[in-house]
């Protein structure tokens, strides 16, 4: 690490564009190791562990991820990450005994649930954020309740209504929420992926979902209907025999369909992850670049769930550490000037500083 | 013997990006020093105990933070940890300890695989025993009110039976009810009974049972019995449903394996949670399978109790065999046992009750 702080500058460079690339140095089988004894110690202590777990695990990806020489670092407290999820698990588990105990209370319950969620969200992006750092300074994320409400509610009503037609504006308040907010240290962030550039990414999961859909819908015709109209007779009088049967047939017939929807949204992801990052500039100056190949990333997520199903989870690390390697060779950050001098001028501050022991993690959407 | 502790590494001031090489020294006393590598000049000075030393996680690099918040990064593990292990002369790497990876790492996967299938075949039944003793009749009977109101809304319309066909199978109801009452294993305050009359609409011919103790029967599953022996046969099995708090295990058993999975959770990625979930609402409706059977048995002891024909659910499934050709021995996952083995099964233990028990 010494020697990428050497000073690298000349006059030329400071002009030049240069790209530093991501570099992620984890390996299956270190992490192996550390996934087993998480997995063991969580079910031993009931669950307990897990926070603990949670801050080993991200430290381990954060702390192997680096840009121009330096690492990212990790910081949450697990005692803060405990009461967030006690927090959580306590409202569903409110929230799923009212709803099973009294079902008309239902609608009331979802739209309270509607109008907490985002807060929690919020809450959850700005506790990731803060206790993020990168050469010793914080991140921070400023996005407020309704910009959340905005992204995750009515982004997700305007996707359902438009049958996803109108899903790449639902990304773009998502992104611009998610990226445009962040701050690294006192140095703003900004994410502002264009419209047409999201709908560029859209045709190709679009077109495969509703081929798709097509060639499913002929072959459930010709095969799957006969299969159905023989349990017909079957659905009255024995209730629980014919509710069985039934469930693990439209379980079995779903499966292709899942699949599909899981191989558009995959595409989908890929795509206006490059648009959104590639429209994301750090302080005015550094540009994120994101070039992950669609299919290929398909291919990996896909592949990585296969082997994870049939090693009941063992390949999971592996598979962890697999894609974490990828994304980091398809993402970099264009740079002009001496990084250093920029470096050298850029502090934590406001209420990232100390954040950790004081704040409390809503619900974990990634970050 | 202090030059050979000492490890390189970078210094930042709190919060800082700005980085200078350094070296991290201790004196014999305990006081740790950091000093620039180019012409030694002290950076800060505290005492071993009161710095924080961050845990050793795989081979990232290590922090070691100052009270003043200032910070001295260094990728060489093993040089913090001799330094800080034989300054605090205690060892902390435990859990990275455990993590490295060596042969022991398979007894682990052994244990947790174990583990995972002993909470899932005996902590979740007790789990559920347990739920089902503490939850208050209050809310069984709220859970079956509004159950019914729900399937009212959307599935059933009014029944179109006479009131003196509704009178007549509700007298006779009663009568399964009282004896249920004397029943040996039957629990002591007991769900207050109501049978309900509906028209099926789409769900057709059938019968189920609410925690709360209420039964439902449609009209087409009345019309559609050659007698009423049959029809009480069907409600008994009911009536066992309730007795043996079935629904209530279903609920409380999804729960609990969602919840075990849910533990594992984080480490094993959404996608595959997910799948988890849900195939574990499919194999929590296997138990209905040995459900069904209680039911079966609870409905030949009480028939026969009443004094009428103990085989009367095994006739009724007869009759839906014939008319709807639910039949062959065809048994799918062991989800459900195929009808004609319930049918054998049940006919055999009628025939042990008349003829063994009184």
């Amino acid at each position: 690490m010494t020697d990428a702080e050497a000073p690298r500058t000349t006059a030329a460079q400071d002009l030049a564009v240069r790209r530093e690339p991501f570099v992620f140095t984890g390996n299956a089988r270190e992490y192996f190791g550390i996934w087993i004894v998480n997995v063991l110690l969580t079910i031993v202590t009931l669950g307990v562990y897990s926070a603990w777990a949670k801050v080993r695990r991200l430290r381990y990806f954060y702390g192997n991820t680096h840009l121009a020489g330096a690492s990212f670092d990790y910081h949450a407290r697990p005692m803060r990450i405990l009461v967030g999820r006690i927090i959580v698990l306590v409202l569903l588990g409110l929230y799923n005994i009212t709803l099973n105990v009294f079902a008309p209370a239902g609608v009331v319950l979802a739209l309270i649930l509607v109008f907490v969620i985002p807060y929690l969200i919020m809450r959850g992006l700005r506790f990731s954020a803060r206790v993020t750092s990168y050469r010793n300074v914080r991140f921070d994320f400023t996005g407020g309740y309704w910009g959340a409400f905005l992204a995750y509610v009515v982004g997700a009503i305007v996707i359902y209504l438009s049958a996803g037609v109108l899903a790449p504006i639902a990304s773009q308040w998502m992104w611009k929420y998610t990226l445009g907010n962040l701050r690294y240290g006192d140095r703003p962030i900004s994410c502002d992926p264009r419209l047409e550039k999201l709908y560029g990414q859209w045709w190709l999961p679009a077109v495969v979902l509703v081929a798709g859909l097509v060639l499913l819908v002929g072959i459930a015709v010709a095969v799957a209907l006969p299969v159905f109209w023989q349990f017909d007779g079957g659905a009255v009088g024995d209730e629980a025999a014919s509710t069985v049967w039934i469930i693990a047939l439209i379980y079995a017939a779903l499966i292709p369909f899942l699949a599909l929807y899981l191989v558009a949204g995959l595409l989908y992801r890929a795509g206006t992850r490059n648009v959104a990052f590639n429209e994301t500039v750090i302080d005015g100056r550094h540009v994120l670049s994101s070039s992950i190949g669609r299919w290929r990333y398909v291919w990996i997520s896909v592949s990585n769930l296969a082997a994870t199903i049939c090693t009941l989870g063992l390949a999971r690390p592996w598979a962890a550490i697999r894609m974490a390697s990828y994304m980091a060779t398809v993402t970099a950050l264009d740079t002009t000037g001496s990084l250093e001098d920029y470096f050298s001028s850029i502090k934590t501050e406001g209420a990232a500083v100390g954040s950790e022991f004081m704040d409390v993690e809503g619900f974990d959407v990634g970050f | 013997m202090s030059d050979s502790e000492a490890v390189g590494g970078l210094w930042r001031e709190a919060g800082a990006a700005a980085a200078t090489p350094a070296l991290l020294d201790v004196a014999a006393d305990g006081t740790l020093t950091v000093r620039t590598s180019a012409d030694g000049q002290e950076l800060a000075r505290q005492a071993i105990r009161s710095v924080e030393i961050s845990a050793r996680v795989g081979t990232i690099a290590r922090h070691v933070t100052f009270a003043s918040g200032g910070d001295f990064e260094t990728s060489d593990n093993d040089g913090i940890d001799r330094l800080r292990d034989r300054h605090l002369g205690r060892r902390e790497g435990l859990i990275h300890e455990l993590e490295r990876f060596r042969p022991r790492l398979l007894i682990f996967v052994a244990a947790t695989i174990a583990l995972c299938f002993a909470i899932y075949r005996y902590a979740v039944p007790v789990l559920v025993e347990v739920a089902v003793l503490v939850t208050p009749p209050a809310v069984t009977d709220i859970m079956g009110k509004s159950v019914l109101m729900s399937l009212d809304q959307l599935v059933f319309d009014e029944t179109k039976l006479s009131d003196a066909r509704r009178n007549a199978l509700d007298t006779q109801f009663q009568a399964l009810v009282a004896a249920a009452r004397d029943m040996p294993a039957a629990s002591s305050p007991g769900p207050s009974y109501a049978l309900n009359f509906r028209g099926g609409g789409q769900i057709g011919p059938n019968a189920f049972a609410l925690p709360d103790g209420s039964v439902v029967v449609t009209d087409e599953l009345v019309d559609l019995a050659d007698d009423d022996e049959m029809i009480m046969g069907v409600l008994a099995h009911e009536i066992g449903h309730v007795e043996h708090q079935h629904s209530l295990r279903q609920i409380y058993r999804v729960a609990g394996i969602t919840a075990l999975i849910m533990l594992i959770g984080g480490d094993i990625g959404a996608a595959t949670e997910d799948i988890m979930t849900q195939g574990a609402t499919l194999v929590a409706l296997s138990h209905s399978r040995a459900a069904e059977t209680e039911a079966d048995r609870y409905s030949v002891q009480l028939m026969h109790r009443t004094g009428q024909d103990p085989a009367a659910i095994a006739r009724f499934f007869e009759l839906l065999r014939d008319k709807f050709g639910l039949g062959g021995d065809v048994t799918f996952l062991s989800t459900h046992p195929a009808t004609q083995a319930r049918i054998d099964e049940t006919r055999r233990y009628a025939e042990e009750v008349k003829a063994g028990k009184r």
